[in-house]
């Protein structure tokens, strides 16, 4: 039970401190009288400031703080037993909505421990609380958008290499036939692209996965006899923009299917190797093979698609591509250096 | 199995992805049956009794979607092998019934191929379905 303590004077700097709090703010005997109330604690929860002095906390308002868990709680922190931090309330008042109340409560601590006061500061949360609950609805609404976006693109890419696969199995033609594989193959390039998107956070792709999947699906749809040719991806653990990986990831699939197409002729068995490297802002792509090597002079045959889409990608990324003998086979190395501009070649100073 | 054929009942909404779909499984040698969403299959695995795998989609109108579909049929059907595709990626394996297999949207056809047939004739290396 509290002692019966002659009357005491507070300083009036620790009155001042509480009533001007910004936070509403009680300033309570031990037993639960209240010395001083801050004056946003009044305007907050409608409380004349004249009436509150010497009051108990449970007569405050229409009786509105006569709460019995928080008398108690107030009882164990008075004592020492226990400490308020972060309790929650629904504080009910007539004829209002119920508010989301977060109270904290501590004896005060200014070197005279027999006389105890607490220090109750209650924060209503209701606003914030219902503002976030908006903003995750949000993020969720948000969420289910985009993953019905990926869901549509999926599906139209599914219709696509649907189409493409059937006509390739359809036409008589060999040479037709291999070009809509190769678009095929394109197509799945992208998808490989997407699938790494709709994982990924912030729009960056790794490299790696992204690059591993790229190939696996590549040697499923072209490599007829994976006991023969396989494709080996050699990537550091970098991670670019979603565009650059677009660019990347149709060179691959572009220098892929040339290899595929011209470096082992006559069921030559072989291995083509991806790699990809980055130190700070420069990187280097290398796709090699260890095929019969690209014929020079008047024996290297016509740019087709592949190349040109190749070269404009190259350009694109501001990078450079150089094609040399890889002692058997071919080595494309497409590289960037931080201090090459790559806005010179395609794009107005502005 | 009808004559020596594996059957195979393809359910899938988009008409085009199931055109696709039975031109992939007719050339990979079995009988292909088709449906647009989970009754039109059920009511078909109801008349015959030789379907010997689903391969079906998630997303679909109509009473159940791919996974629930999946699920009745391994109750009502157990023999019935399952193959699950879906556009949506987030979808894990875990949500079908033990022993299908999920494939992600756009599907790669050697891979459904590859996928039907170790689940067809698992003792057989996949050349031996054609």
């Amino acid at each position: 039970m509290p002692k019966t303590l002659p009357t005491r004077f507070e300083a009036a700097s620790t009155l001042a401190v509480v009533v001007s709090s910004v936070e509403p703010l009680l300033f309570l005997t031990e037993d639960q009288k209240v010395i001083a109330a801050s004056a946003s604690f009044c305007r907050t929860f409608e409380i004349d400031p004249a009436t509150v002095h010497g009051k108990s906390l449970s007569d405050l308002g229409n009786g509105e703080w006569k709460l019995p868990k928080l008398a108690s709680l107030l009882r164990a922190t008075a004592s020492g037993s226990a400490h308020i931090e972060a309790y929650e309330i629904d504080f009910e008042r007539e004829n209002q909505a119920t508010r989301k109340l977060i109270i904290n409560a501590r004896t005060l601590d200014d070197g005279e421990p027999d006389y105890i006061r607490l220090l109750v500061a209650i924060n209503d949360v209701t606003n914030a609380r219902a503002e976030t609950r908006i903003k995750d609805d949000l993020v969720r609404d948000n969420n289910i958008l985009i993953q019905e976006v990926q869901h549509r693109v999926a599906n139209s890419l599914q219709i696509i290499a649907s189409v493409l696969m059937q006509s390739a199995r359809q036409v008589q033609s060999e040479e037709v036939r291999g070009h809509l594989k190769n678009a095929h193959s394109r197509v799945m390039s992208i998808a490989s692209l997407q699938r790494q998107l709709s994982t990924s956070s912030g729009g960056r792709i790794e490299l790696r996965p992204y690059l591993t999947q790229l190939c696996q699906s590549l040697s499923v749809s072209m490599v007829p006899d994976p006991e023969r040719l396989s494709i080996d991806v050699n990537v550091d653990d970098s991670a670019v923009e979603a565009d650059t990986s677009v660019s990347l990831g149709l060179i691959v699939t572009e220098l892929v299917i040339n290899a595929l197409k011209h470096a082992f002729p006559d069921k030559k068995a072989g291995v083509i190797a991806i790699g990809y490297q980055s130190d700070g802002k420069d990187w280097t792509l290398t796709i090699s093979d260890n095929g019969i090597g690209m014929p020079a002079g008047k024996d290297a045959p016509a740019a087709g698609l592949g190349t040109g889409i190749v070269e404009a990608l190259v350009k694109n990324l501001g990078s450079e591509v150089h094609v040399s003998n890889n002692g058997p086979g071919t080595i494309v190395k497409i590289s960037q250096k931080a201090n090459a501009d790559p806005a010179t070649a395609s794009a107005p100073a502005v | 199995m009808n004559n020596g054929k594996a059957v195979v009942l393809i359910v899938e909404d988009s008409i085009i992805i199931r055109m696709g779909a039975v031109d992939l499984v007719k050339s990979a040698g079995y009988e292909a049956l088709e449906a647009s969403d989970a009754d039109g299959a059920i009511s078909i695995l109801e008349q015959r009794d030789d379907i010997d795998l689903v391969f079906t989609d998630v997303q679909m109108p109509g009473t159940m979607d791919g996974i629930k579909l999946s699920h009745f049929i391994r109750n009502r059907w157990p023999p019935v092998k399952l193959i699950v595709a879906s556009a949506n990626t987030i979808l894990e394996e875990s949500s079908l019934p033990d022993g299908s297999k999920f494939l992600p949207k756009p599907y790669d056809e050697h891979t459904i191929i590859e996928a039907m047939a170790s689940m067809l004739e698992p003792e057989a290396p996949p050349e031996a379905a054609k």
